[in-house]
């Protein structure tokens, strides 16, 4: 009977590149004798558009079910060959690629015998792999065009405008009677030096959401219940008296936020004469030109820039505005300004130039010494250090205005659990990358915007607003999300239902049922693998990276000398980067490595680790992001803890942990690795010549 | 993740920073098919060039490079990097725009990135962002080991004879390179047909391509302010460098591998002074504040101090701007680290020549007395300013520019993103200085835009209500 497993190795020379260092016609001999492989290329450019043809011509004449490519590096050609494979008719995930110029002939240049005989046993290895693997496919999940917009406020109303501008559904719920949020409170906005009624803007969004046919509103409405996921969410909303269910496939949060409670700070709350900026702009906003007000004395950072809050962003400007204001409306009234830093950026300045020339007076005072307040027969004044001066002042106040810290809706406690998202302990939710992810939860098709993150102003709101609409228009459009074809998948028989899996996924797809079975959503599963090295019944797999995979890679990497050998496990994005980096920059390091390329560092499971010092390896190393970069959000903080069980378990079973190393590498960090890779070798002590390989022309490795 | 390209008229987002870069996977993820133009040879605009990123200390170029790829590989982008736009008229509720390609003298079908050519290439001269800090490359070379497109182009200064004195091996034939169809003497040319490849044209020219678009998205980016001559001793002294060469210096992947050292001696610098708001409100330096300076100056004391804990940071600031999420937290982190703080007005930078050291005066804004400090290299933050080339590209469009040369939006309070064209928006460093989260934010919202004009009517494009 014939081998149904047709694996075929093409070797890339990359010019001299590769073949300048390692022997490419060795690593083809050497190949052609590895167990399942029925045909070996060596192309001097494995990339060429005349390679490729060729790549796929041999696919099919020798029927190929299995392809290996030993060239330069999956981060950069993956994807083309990927390409190449499938045009050729074959599954793409029927494709491992191995890298023989950045791990080998880049970083190994003064050691070919060495070199050569690592680039052998990388495809020995890939080839490991590719008799395992299994096709896969991308899987999509089915999404309909209606989004829930969740908070009425500017970046509400503009995100659910913009969602239905396309052509999609919106379904706006506010728990407030009107629509506008913040800005209804507001007295005006500010941009550069232009001036405009907050109430004009929101009239003017207000009017264009309740003409259009694609939005339904809810004002004083109550989410009864809320939950699901891309593509199925359902919500109970209870507005005027009437419930109503309604589902959508989609999720905008933009609760928006609140002032803090200003209570205990300068007797706010008991005294009529201190409010809060708010409470000033609902003022002027009625058109209270505060007649008898002649000392206004404003206070910057009230409850923020201490142990527990940042800078609350905005305020500097809205004090600055709301100073002018009063300088300007009051003839002879005394506004004074206390501030430790002026946060104004880009034109802002210009205002402090204007309220400057109306009269307001500027006071610095320092970070540890707040004003006081005092009260002197009925009088209001405050008590500040003057930096400038070195002196304290006293300044009479009418109106003691306090320009506090904002805090998150009441409502997001309920609302992070219902959504399964997280916010921070002021309440404001948490995004999935504070560069990179700015509109989005880590879970598709749900999207944040505005102020319910952080504080911010009108026009950044706005566009958070469109933004966070872009982010789940694009599932609406395409009607589906996708995962590519690396997820995990659950084998239920021996679970015991401890619910890990579904706790520890960073994406929410796995769910439990109430008798707490796991269920996976494929098409939300990133493939990072955390759940399936962490399940204790080992119930889960990661397509393209199993278990069996991974052990075949790491037993091929030790058939021979283990004990002169480091067996690498490196994540996709950084660590692997980093190895790239290495060798783009010709860093020259000891080639006692075989490295093994996972996802995230978080899928590298104890067990494949003590694998391979059961197979005799001298040193373990797993390396992932540097904190706290990782394209998974936490996977290799898990990676971090998982590792330090490893090593308790590997003292037990009488291996040294010092030999099971960590490294959190950036891509950036070629150094960093190779500077790892020498000190590994010294610390384990290896012989510095990791030489040719008595077996460099060697048969079948079994 | 693939999308079926939309039949319609393609997208035109010109600059490819993160901002551009952002913008042109949402709409082509939304289905859209967008051509991605930048006028430097790669994508990836300022942030591939640097070290980490506050308030979170993420590496940069980690977190770029996969996006560059996802751009590089996706099948709704066309890339055209070393291009500027050229012409742009309205037509039918389109735009005929005339893109032009300056020769990189390689052909980036056959160049796969190798760099043998590089090592062949007998000159090395500064680098355009790291000369200052002893940064080099040669006249044939890669932008940087990350870029998208990952194909070398020559200097062409190289072409011209203008490096002959310096050791360049063509441009003394009496004919000019563009007459010749073959280069019997290049060294690039030996190398790479060596390898078999063949790849380099030293005649190639210029090449322009017409092309009608359904809307336009003006991604230009910012711009590090060059202090002027003399600036706190700036090009007088060589260990007084700006915060972008410090940012490249403590980089892994710049031209010290990441060792903080000083210019004058190479030797690790034990003391160093930041100056914020350096040269604010100066001939040659801008009005405004640029927002990221102070959170810039935290994370590069912060990471100076992980590289090596001894060396002593200081930073002479104005007003700390610490407004944003998570920026106050990664002051205070700096603080606790040993960062030092003043509050001050630097009046002037002087060099001890006997050490190289810099003897700063500066009034203490505090207690208002005048006093020294010396330190062994000093960091200007001057700023973030827009594209110099965004005159030539406003006048193109028929686009204003305001004071500053940012694109000028007509009601950015009713309508954020719009210009007064329909059918052209913005995004990024083009609306004025940004940084990374912001930038990423408006290349999404810009996209939604871009794509609901591309998608309607004839003049239908969302712009400012009359
Ligand atoms: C030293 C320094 C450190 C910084 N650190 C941080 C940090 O830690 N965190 C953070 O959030 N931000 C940081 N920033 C700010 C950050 O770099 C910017 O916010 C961000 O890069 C802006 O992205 P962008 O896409 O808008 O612009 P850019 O990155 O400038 O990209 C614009 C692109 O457009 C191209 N272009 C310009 N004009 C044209 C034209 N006419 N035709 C075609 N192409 C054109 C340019 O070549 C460029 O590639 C830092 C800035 C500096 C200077």
């Amino acid at each position: 009977m014939s081998d149904p497993t047709r694996v075929g190795v093409f070797v890339c020379d990359c010019g001299s590149n590769i073949a300048g260092v390692v022997d490419v016609p060795a690593v083809v001999r050497y190949a052609a004798g590895l167990e399942h492989v029925v045909f070996v290329d060596e192309g001097r450019w494995s990339c060429s558009v005349d390679a490729l043809a060729r790549m796929q011509r041999i696919i099919r004449e020798q029927a190929l079910n299995r392809v290996v490519v030993a060239a330069c590096t999956p981060r950069t050609h993956e994807p083309l060959f990927k390409a190449t494979v499938k045009e050729a008719g074959l599954n793409p995930y029927l494709l491992e690629f191995v890298s023989i110029r950045e791990q080998v002939s880049w970083v190994h240049m003064h050691e070919r015998d060495a070199a050569t005989w690592k680039a052998q046993e990388l495809v020995r290895m890939g080839v490991a792999k590719a008799v395992l693997l299994e096709e896969g496919a991308e899987i999509r999940l089915p999404v309909g065009t209606t989004c829930l917009v969740i908070g009425g406020g500017m970046a509400g109303m503009t995100a659910a405008l913009h969602v239905a501008d396309q052509g999609f559904g919106a379904v706006l719920v506010e728990k407030a009677p009107a629509l506008g949020g913040l800005l209804s409170r507001i007295s005006t906005v500010i941009h550069g030096r232009r001036e405009v009624p907050a109430t004009e803007l929101v009239r003017a969004a207000a009017a264009r959401i309740e003409a259009h046919p694609g939005i339904r509103v809810f004002t004083g409405a109550e989410i009864e219940s809320l939950g699901g996921y891309v593509g199925n969410y359902q919500l109970a909303v209870r507005a005027g008296g009437v419930s109503e269910r309604i589902d959508a496939a989609t999720v905008i949060v933009a609760t928006g936020m609140r002032e803090i409670d200003a209570a205990g700070h300068f007797r706010h709350g008991e005294d009529p004469r201190v409010v809060t900026q708010l409470e000033l702009e609902e003022r002027l906003r009625r058109g209270d030109r505060l007649d008898g007000v002649e000392d206004v004395v404003i206070v910057q950072c009230v409850g923020s820039r201490n142990e527990t809050r940042g800078c609350c962003a905005i305020g500097c400007a809205v004090a600055v505005k709301n100073a002018l204001r009063l300088a300007a409306d009051g003839a002879g009234r005394r506004v004074h300004l206390l501030y430790r830093d002026l946060s104004l950026v880009k034109d802002e300045h210009l205002h402090l130039e204007d309220a400057r020339q109306a009269g307001v007076r500027f006071l610095r005072f320092p970070d540890d010494r707040y004003p006081e307040l005092l009260e002197t027969e009925g009088k209001l004044a405050v008590r500040v250090h003057d930096l400038l001066l070195d002196r304290d002042l006293e300044l009479a106040a009418d109106l003691l205005v306090l320009t506090t810290a904002y805090r998150g809706d009441d409502s997001v406690d309920r609302l992070k659990g219902l959504l399964k998202v997280s916010a921070n302990a002021d309440g404001f939710f948490q995004e999935a990358h504070v560069k990179l992810g700015p509109l989005d939860f880590p879970a598709e098709g749900i999207a944040l915007g505005g102020c319910a993150k952080s504080p911010k102003f009108l026009r950044d709101s706005l566009e958070e607003g469109m933004g966070a609409a872009m982010r789940v228009s694009i599932p609406m459009k395409r009607g589906y999300v996708e995962a590519a074809g690396i997820v995990a998948e659950l084998d239920l028989e021996d679970c015991e239902n401890c619910g890990l899996c579904a706790k520890q996924c960073p994406y929410g797809a796995i769910q439990l049922s109430d008798q707490r079975e796991p269920s996976l959503l494929q098409a939300l599963c990133k493939g990072c693998g955390l759940c399936a090295a962490d399940c204790p019944m080992e119930c889960i797999s990661i397509v393209h990276y199993s278990d069996a995979q991974l052990a075949a890679q790491v037993d091929a990497a030790l058939a021979e000398r283990p004990a002169e050998k480091i067996v690498g496990f490196v994540c996709h994005w950084c660590a692997l980067g980093g190895v790239d980096m290495a060798g783009v920059s010709r860093l020259q390091y000891p080639p006692h490595a075989r490295l093994i390329r996972v996802m995230c560092s978080a899928r590298v499971p104890i067990r494949l680790v003590e694998r391979a010092f059961e197979r005799g390896a001298a040193g373990v190393l797993v390396a992932g992001c540097e904190f706290p970069t990782c394209h998974y959000i936490t996977g290799n903080y898990a990676c971090d803890k998982r590792m330090e069980r490893a090593r308790k378990k590997l003292a037990k079973k009488g291996y040294d942990p010092a030999r099971l190393w960590t490294l959190w590498c950036s891509a950036a960090d070629g150094p960093k690795f190779a500077g790892a890779m020498r000190e590994m070798v010294r610390a384990l002590g290896l012989p510095a010549h990791n030489g040719s390989a008595a077996s460099s022309t060697a048969g079948r490795a079994s | 993740m693939e999308a079926p390209p939309d039949s319609r008229a393609p997208i035109l987002v010109i600059g490819a920073g993160i901002a551009g870069i952002t913008c042109a996977l949402n709409a082509a993820d939304y289905g859209a098919a967008v051509l991605l133009v930048d006028d430097t040879p790669s994508i990836g605009g300022l942030m591939a060039r640097l070290d980490k990123t506050f308030p979170t200390n993420d590496c940069s170029i980690c977190i770029e490079a996969p996006r560059m790829y996802e751009v590089g590989n996706h099948p709704n982008i066309e890339i055209l990097a070393n291009t500027t736009v050229k012409k742009a008229n309205r037509k039918n509720g389109r735009f005929a725009v005339r893109l032009v390609t300056r020769p990189r003298y390689v052909d980036p079908e056959k160049c796969t990135g190798c760099g043998a050519c590089i090592d062949a290439c007998p000159v090395r001269v500064p680098d355009e962002l790291d000369g200052k800090i002893g940064g080099t490359r040669k006249l044939i070379y890669m932008p940087f080991p990350q870029a998208v497109p990952n194909v070398v182009l020559i200097d062409p200064r190289c072409r011209s004879g203008a490096m002959r004195a310096q050791g360049a091996c063509v441009g003394g034939c009496v004919v000019d390179c563009s007459q010749c169809r073959e280069c019997p003497i290049a060294l690039c040319v030996k190398a790479c047909q060596k390898e078999g490849k063949d790849a380099i044209r030293l005649w190639q020219a210029a090449t322009s391509r017409n092309i009608e678009v359904s809307a336009i998205v003006v991604a230009t980016g910012v711009m590090d302010v060059r202090p002027s001559r003399g600036l706190h001793g700036y090009d007088l002294y060589p260990n007084v460098i700006t915060y972008t060469q410090f940012e490249r210096l403590m980089n892994a992947g710049g031209p010290t591998a990441g060792r903080i050292v000083r210019p004058s001696d190479g030797r690790p610098a034990h003391k160093i002074a930041w100056l914020q708001c350096a040269g604010r409100g100066l001939a040659g330096g801008i009005p405004y504040c640029s927002k990221v300076c102070c959170m810039v100056a935290t994370k590069q004391t912060l990471i100076t101090k992980e590289h090596d804990a001894a060396v002593e940071t200081v930073v002479f600031l104005n007003d700390l701007k610490a407004c944003g999420k998570g920026f106050w937290a990664f002051h205070e982190k700096a603080r606790a680290a040993g960062v030092r703080h003043v509050k001050a007005r630097p009046y002037d930078v002087v060099e001890d020549p006997a050490t190289r050291n810099l003897v700063l005066r500066y009034e203490d804004l505090e207690t208002g007395e005048l006093a020294t400090e010396e330190a062994e290299l000093v960091v200007l933050s001057t700023g973030l300013k827009a594209s110099d080339r965004n005159e030539g590209l406003a006048r193109t469009l028929g686009l204003e520019l305001d004071e500053h040369g940012f694109f000028r939006e007509p009601d950015p309070l009713a309508a954020p993103l719009e210009t007064a064209v329909a059918g052209i928006y913005l995004c990024g460093g083009a609306t004025g200085p940004i940084d990374i989260a912001e930038a990423v934010v408006q290349g999404s919202a810009a996209a939604l835009k871009a794509v609901l004009c591309g998608s309607r009517k004839e003049h239908a494009c969302p712009t400012r209500p009359a």
